[in-house]
């Protein structure tokens, strides 16, 4: 499985929109085996989600999204898992182990909408 | 501070529309000072304090062009004026930033402090104020494009196939996008695809979807963007560059709105809405054979055809005004215009690659100038040194009528003097021509374009 996250050095990037960098961890039993990284652009909004699901994501994690993006994205579908911050490495292993995102790196002032793999 | 002090601060604090926060030198929050800030964001005051700030306030410019770092950096105050902030309710407002060092009794700096304001009334009454020439993301002044604005809502509300013609780099996936946004499809998907860029088997796997098993490594379903835009929008681009097989299948699939993803044997029932864009005539391309004439029958309902920029280059300040806010917003910059003649050398250029090129000359000049008027030194070297060779030397005086000069010359020498083609080309009537050549004092040769030499 193919999870993505936007990332901004160590940190999830505040919001989707504005991010440049996508983490793609492959995850098989558990466990990451393999991390790359690749640029985008998410100004080129009707591309985007077909660029992610060329790629073979299945989850997106991010923090802040608008609404067009966020249709998009379920829409391919990808499970998108949004309002998350936090350091990336921290919040990629907890998703690995299977344990709830929310409430621990949801963003503030957020509710709980996630699902953990 | 006194207690009457601060008590009447708090009061002012919490009276104001704006928001205020202030942050340390970690990035924390230290206080979500009033209600407005509240507001704003949607987040409460016990939720954002000792946050880091990028994480409460979630603008687009916390991660490259954070306002408040510059400040922290450079020891002094920044506005700016076009950025915005996703709530958690995902929704985009648009806001203005001021942001200014925080001290304490003694001088010594302790953090910074930030104060914003919700601009979305503002950006609705600039909608308003340019709504005649503005349509979606697209922006014009010219007649040709007023046209299609005009009947761009009538478009919308029906359900019909739409094929939009346009050179590339015209804005045909903006007008697609804006018909879906004003259609009842609008809070449905709407997807894009280059059908040109991909092999037959990749498109129809994007378009069709598979099921597991069809090919190897297809472990899972995959739905198409048929199924996964259902209700929505689909842009097929560059359709004219598509192959004679995948035409039959795309016929099929637009007539009885359905399709057959890979490995399946039922049809999957699609409700989507179809545009299709191309820079190719894809009638002469039926007379050639290269594309079918039911499938160009069955996609040209109705047809929209984009103009160059060469043919309305009256919208070339207003689009350079818009790049410039658009810019301003993205890359947190305080770029207020351009100069005279900048403007005269990008009105003098013929724009093969359009809008976009446009555009990108604008993202280049961005590069170079952080504030102030973009100048003849922040564009491309390419498009200075030719307008340089090309621009009389009066054209620093009135570098507009230089430019217009230059490009009736240049539609006219391709033409072959001929007026009515010239007037054609250029977009406008033949007798405005003729009298834009009396004012501005054009001396023709004496040819006439009726007649080959």
């Amino acid at each position: 499985m193919k999870v993505a996250i936007t990332v901004w050095d160590e940190k999830i990037s505040p919001v989707f929109d504005s991010a440049h960098k996508l983490l793609i961890a492959d995850i098989k039993n558990k466990k990451i085996k393999n991390i790359s990284y690749k640029s985008f652009d998410p100004e080129l909004e009707a591309r985007l989600a077909e660029e992610l699901s060329l790629i073979g994501i299945e989850v997106l994690i991010c923090g802040a999204i608008s609404q067009a993006y966020s249709t998009l994205i379920e829409a391919r579908p990808i499970q998108l898992i949004p309002f998350i911050n936090g350091n990336v490495n921290e919040v990629l292993e907890s998703y690995v182990k299977g344990n709830p995102l929310a409430p621990a790196f949801l963003m503030p002032g957020c509710r709980e909408e996630e699902e953990s793999p | 501070m006194d207690t009457f002090t601060q008590n009447t601060t708090e009061i002012i604090l919490e009276s104001i529309s704006d928001g205020v926060f202030t942050v340390d030198h970690e990035w924390k929050i230290m206080s979500f000072i009033n209600r407005a800030a509240e507001k704003i964001t949607g987040i409460a005051r016990k939720d954002a304090i000792g946050r880091y700030c990028w994480n409460v306030f979630r603008s687009n410019m916390c991660q490259d062009e954070c306002a408040l770092k510059k400040t922290m950096q450079e020891g002094k105050s920044f506005f700016s004026s076009s950025t915005y902030i996703v709530n958690s309710q995902k929704k985009r407002i648009p806001t203005t930033v001021f942001t200014a060092l925080l001290k304490d009794k003694k001088g010594n700096i302790i953090g910074g402090v930030e104060t914003f304001r919700d601009h979305r009334l503002v950006e609705e009454l600039r909608k308003k104020l340019y709504g005649s020439f503005q349509m979606g993301d697209m922006i014009s002044r010219s007649q040709a494009m007023r046209n299609i604005f005009k009947l761009l809502p009538k478009v919308s509300q029906s359900d019909s196939t739409v094929l939009i013609r346009g050179e590339t780099g015209t804005g045909k996936e903006l007008i697609a996008k804006a018909i879906h946004d004003l259609s009842p499809r609008k809070d449905n998907p709407f997807v894009a695809i280059n059908c040109g860029a991909l092999p037959d088997t990749l498109l129809e796997s994007e378009l069709f979807g598979y099921k597991a098993g069809a090919f190897t490594h297809a472990t899972k379903n995959k739905p198409g963007l048929f199924a996964t835009a259902n209700k929505g929008t689909i842009l097929l681009d560059e359709i004219g560059d598509t192959s004679p097989s995948f035409q039959v299948k795309l016929l099929r699939v637009l007539e009885e709105k359905a399709c057959l993803p890979l490995g399946a044997v039922k049809k999957e029932k699609s409700d989507i809405r179809v545009i299709a864009a191309t820079n190719k005539n894809l009638s002469k391309m039926v007379d050639a054979n290269t594309f079918r004439q039911d499938l160009f029958y069955r996609i040209n309902v109705v047809q929209l055809k984009l103009p160059p920029l060469r043919q309305k280059m009256e919208d070339i300040p207003l689009l350079v005004e818009h790049f410039i806010a658009n810019l301003n917003k993205i890359r947190g910059k305080s770029v207020s215009g351009i100069d005279k003649t900048a403007l005269g050398i990008l009105m003098a250029h013929d724009y093969p690659g359009n809008i976009r090129e446009l555009e990108n000359i604008i993202e280049h000049a961005f590069v170079l100038c952080s504030k102030g008027d973009i100048t003849k030194e922040h564009l491309p070297s390419t498009l200075t040194r030719q307008s340089l060779i090309e621009i009389e030397d009066n054209a620093s005086q009135f570098p507009l009528k230089a430019a217009e000069i230059k490009v009736i010359k240049i539609f006219l020498k391709k033409n072959n003097y001929g007026r009515k083609a010239t007037a054609k080309d250029l977009g406008i009537d033949k007798s405005t021509l003729f009298r834009k050549i009396n004012k501005l004092g054009i001396n023709l040769p004496k040819i006439d374009g009726r007649f080959k030499r």
